[in-house]
This record gives structure tokens, C-alpha cells and sequence, in this order.
């Protein structure tokens, strides 16, 4: 059996032929991805924030909680969006706008309601615009282009439906709020200037 | 956290001739205005595969790294202890998430990654192959050997992959709390009673050959390409992030009384740069091919949780989903 320090470790028992080779996984041993936007104020866009891995979208929402949310100043509201329902435009580079070259003419048609996405430079997050309204995924696209005026270039547009979002209730704003109390996780809460102050005049 | 010494795959001189000058230019180019890359722009194979093992590397050295630290949150002395190592621990985690995610976004799936690790295929800082026998040996992690990843991960931060930056700009703001977390326990040792400081002096002792071969071999025998810096995919040698390491934190360690075990450390005046003993490279070598108090240990314990939650997430396993790569 394996020794280990740790006593954990050692209630794992874990036998010392333990390198045999792992007998190969199943091809959908691998969750599905989704996209997790943050909050971080009240009237603020939609951030962001990073991909979760989850078998469905109830977990994607906790677990994304979990990663994105920790520390109570970075979270006011989350949403998550399965990866597959994301529509990915081009993107484009050193000042030319992702929206020049989508063309055609919105329809005008409203049946469908799409969320908007940014990249207003690359390398940060993709911001919430706005919501449009459009026919499909392609008109969201010439719809967003006719009504968001842009005084700086896109690099890169994400659109999904409203429907397929997963989103934080307001009524639910309570489950932000313990985390007030976490101040441990907090830089803030480590001062020990003193005690070294102290110590060194002890030391003389 | 996590180390230089990134353990690069060996590169061929052919390897950039069989890319399209053009698309090469105009990556270059990309790279030269301070431009991020972003996941499906073109690049190089090289810049690819360098990356996803860079990055990978760094996903392992978070979660290999929870553990000589999750030994100690059962036996830290006190609730706040115990509460504060535990959220050190989970953001470790999560910070392997983040960075696995990263990963996939140049096309390697997580559960490959996870393979790799446990079959020995991919490295995680080696560091994490020496044992935390005392409560001490878990503040100097927390302390130092995060205090060393954050060196590494600000330089890295500023690199050309948009999605590794984002990982680590939310990363190194998770850091704060460790490094603030760690000097705190390694001060209230140090100017405690005899015991404590003994225990923690002994803590220093055994660490600090770990912690100088944590930034990687000398750039004198470190066999780096120009072109990784050129690509911005290492943003600074190991020699710059040692020194700069040495520089931050020896003033630290001495004002609490510790002494560090090398007798010939000392800052030259002149040349503004730290002098000491060699590193023992033949010893880091010997770890890093698996020849450590702990590989074997820190690899079987990854399996075994892999291994008994397969039954998690085959409860789990949804026949129609599909796999698609994170976005961003």
C-alpha cells in the first residue's frame, strides 16, 4: 500500500501496483462547455467571465457560481449559455470593424429576440450590448449593425438567443450575499504590519 | 501557482519553413502592434503546440499543487486557518479550471489534458514533488511558492494569447489573497515562540532548493527559443524571474529573523544582481523524470479520484450532448 504523510492518503489505500495502465474512457466522458457572463454592479453589462463544463444547464449555473462569484465584489448577477447556441462572427484585427463586412439589410422582422455580445479589444472579455430583435441568427447580426452606433471598432460578435440564456433571478439576489462576510478570502483581512514592528523592536 | 522551467517541446528548424509566409507575416505583424491572439485566428503550429503545453503545465501545477496544501487544512491550527486554507485550496482549483479551459481553446479537449497528467505524458511544476511534513512547510507554500508563481504569471499575463491572459488577469487577482494569506501564518511563526520559529526556520531549510530550481534552469543551459519571446509566449527568461523573485521577497524572509540556507546568497551592489550556490540541476532533473520523495504519490492520488468518480460521471452522461470547444 502507498505511505504517505498524509492521512488522507493513506485511507485512500492505494494499492503499490497502482501503475498499470487506466483502462481507456468513454468518448462522452467529457461534459458539455458553456459560457458564463457575470455582473459585477447593479446597471452594468454583462461580462464574460469564462467556460464551465457541465452535463446540464442547472449545473453550468452552480458551478459557474462557484468559479465566478467567490469573492462578493467581483458578482452582482450571472447567466450562462450552452457553447453550441453561441453564434461566433469573424474576427478582425488592427482597427477594421467586424461589421463591415457583414452585409445585406436587417429585415425588420421581430419574431425572435437575440442578446448581443462585443469584443471591443482584443485579448479582454466580450461585453453585453444590448438585445435585438430579428428573424435568425444572421439578421440578429444586420440588426445589431443598424442599431448600435459604434464610435470604435468591433473585433468580434457573439449573439444568442434570449431564450437559451439561463439568467440569475432578481428575486434570488440573496444567494450574493454571504459571501459579504467572507472576509477571509480577502487580501484586506492579512495585515500584520505591526507584529513585525514589534519584533523588530524586541530585537533591538 | 506555478513555476518557470516549463518543460518546452524540442523544436526542429524545418518547423517554420512548412508555414505560409504570408499568414506568418501577418501573425507576426499582429503580434508586433501588441495585439492579442485570439482562438480562431491563424498561427503557427509551433505557437499552437507551445502553448496548449505551457498552459496545460500550469493547469496540472494547480490542482498537483492543492494537494501538500490539503493535507494541512484538516490540521491547521484554528477555525480561521482551517477557513482560509480551504479557500486557498478551492481557488486552486478553480484556477486549474480556468487555465484547462484556456487549453481547449487551441484544441485540446479537457479530459485529454486530464489523461495526460495521469499517465505521466504531461509535468506539472516540480516543486509540488516534495512533501509538506510540518504546518510550516504549508505556510512557506503559501507564502513563497506563491510568491514565485505570481513573479511568473504578471510576466505571463502580458503574453500574446488573449485567452491565457484573461485566465491569468482573474487569476493573479485570486493570488493577492494567498501571498497577503501565507506571509501572515509565516510572520506569526517567525516572531512566535522558540518553538515555532524553529519549526518554521526548518521549513525554510528544506524549501529552498526546491523554490530556487522553481524558476527553471539557467538561461545558460536552458534550451529556449528567441522565437518564444519573439511570439510573446515567454514574456521573461528564468534567470529575470529568479532574480526578480530574490529581489521581492530575501529582504522579507531576513526581517523576520529567518536565515536562508546558502551561504554565498547576497545582493551584489554593483551589478544590482543576487549571487548564490548553483542550483543542483542534476537533482531537479532527476525529480522532474519522476524520481521525487512524492511523484508517485501526487500521480496515484489523481487516479484514484479519477478512477472512483467515474461512476459520478457516468450517472452523469447526457448520450446526446456534444463537446464543443469554450470560445474564449
Amino acid at each position: 500500500m502507498l505511505k504517505s504523510l498524509d492521512p488522507r492518503v493513506n485511507r485512500l489505500a492505494i494499492p503499490d501496483d497502482f501503475e498499470a495502465p487506466m483502462a481507456a474512457k468513454e468518448q462522452l466522458d467529457q461534459f458539455e462547455t458553456y459560457q458564463s457572463f457575470t455582473q459585477t454592479k447593479e446597471g452594468k453589462p454583462f461580462e464574460h467571465a469564462g467556460t464551465v463544463h457541465a452535463p446540464n444547464e442547472e449545473m453550468a449555473f452552480l458551478f459557474a457560481k462557484e468559479q465566478f462569484s467567490r469573492r462578493g465584489t467581483f458578482c452582482y448577477a450571472l447567466c450562462v449559455v450552452k457553447t453550441e447556441l453561441i453564434l461566433v462572427s469573424e474576427f478582425t484585427d488592427n482597427g477594421q470593424d467586424v461589421y463591415d463586412t457583414f452585409k445585406g439589410n436587417y429585415s425588420g422582422d421581430t419574431s425572435q429576440s437575440f442578446e448581443v455580445f462585443h469584443l471591443l479589444k482584443r485579448g479582454k472579455n466580450h461585453k453585453h450590448i444590448g438585445t435585438v430583435e430579428a428573424k435568425n441568427f444572421e439578421d440578429a447580426l444586420l440588426a445589431s449593425k443598424e442599431t448600435y452606433p459604434r464610435d470604435k471598432p468591433v473585433f468580434n460578435v457573439w449573439i444568442a438567443k434570449s431564450e437559451d440564456i439561463l439568467m440569475s433571478d432578481e428575486e434570488d439576489a440573496d444567494i450574493w450575499n454571504t459571501l459579504k462576510e467572507k472576509k477571509y478570502r480577502d487580501a484586506m483581512d492579512y495585515k500584520a504590519a505591526d507584529r513585525i514592528k514589534a519584533f523588530k523592536a524586541e530585537q533591538g | 501557482m506555478y513555476g518557470g522551467g516549463n518543460v518546452f517541446e524540442s523544436m526542429k528548424a524545418t518547423a517554420l519553413a512548412e508555414e505560409d509566409p504570408i499568414k506568418l507575416a501577418e501573425f507576426e505583424a499582429r503580434i508586433d502592434r501588441g495585439e492579442k491572439i485570439e482562438p480562431s485566428d491563424w498561427m503557427p503550429q509551433l505557437y499552437r503546440k507551445q502553448l496548449i503545453r505551457m498552459i496545460e503545465q500550469h493547469g496540472h501545477s494547480e490542482i498537483i499543487g492543492a494537494l501538500p496544501e490539503g493535507t494541512w487544512i484538516t490540521r491547521a491550527p484554528g477555525f480561521k486557518r482551517k477557513l482560509a486554507l480551504m479557500a486557498k485550496v478551492q481557488d486552486e482549483v478553480g484556477h486549474a479550471q480556468l487555465l484547462y479551459s484556456a487549453a481547449e481553446t487551441l484544441g485540446k479537449p479537457r479530459e485529454q489534458q486530464l489523461e495526460d497528467l495521469i499517465s505521466g505524458k504531461s509535468k506539472y511544476s516540480n516543486i509540488f514533488n516534495y512533501p509538506a511534513f510540518t504546518w510550516a512547510d504549508s505556510c512557506f507554500i503559501s507564502w513563497l511558492v506563491d510568491a514565485g508563481a505570481i513573479v511568473n504569471q504578471i510576466a505571463n499575463s502580458k503574453g500574446s494569447y488573449g485567452p491565457y491572459c484573461r485566465a491569468l488577469e482573474r487569476i493573479c487577482a485570486e493570488e493577492s489573497f494567498h501571498l497577503k494569506y501565507g506571509h501572515h501564518c509565516v510572520i506569526h511563526l517567525a516572531t512566535g515562540t522558540k518553538t515555532q520559529r524553529e519549526m518554521m526556520q526548518a521549513a525554510v531549510n528544506r524549501w529552498w532548493a526546491p523554490m530556487m530550481h522553481f524558476f527553471g534552469p539557467s538561461d545558460k543551459i536552458s534550451v529556449h527559443s528567441e522565437i518564444l519571446m519573439r511570439w510573446k509566449v515567454k514574456m521573461a527568461s528564468n534567470d529575470e524571474c529568479r532574480q526578480q523573485f530574490l529581489d521581492m521577497y530575501v529582504p522579507k524572509i531576513w526581517e523576520l529573523g529567518l536565515t536562508i540556507p546558502d551561504e554565498n546568497l547576497m545582493k551584489n551592489e554593483a551589478t544590482g544582481e543576487w549571487e548564490f550556490s548553483e542550483p543542483d540541476w542534476e537533482e531537479f532533473k532527476r525529480v522532474i523524470n519522476g524520481d521525487g520523495p512524492c511523484n508517485k504519490e501526487r500521480i496515484a492520488v489523481r487516479r484514484m479520484a479519477e478512477e472512483r468518480g467515474r461512476w459520478v460521471r457516468q450517472a452523469l452522461l447526457a448520450p446526446k450532448a456534444k463537446y464543443v470547444t469554450p470560445l474564449a
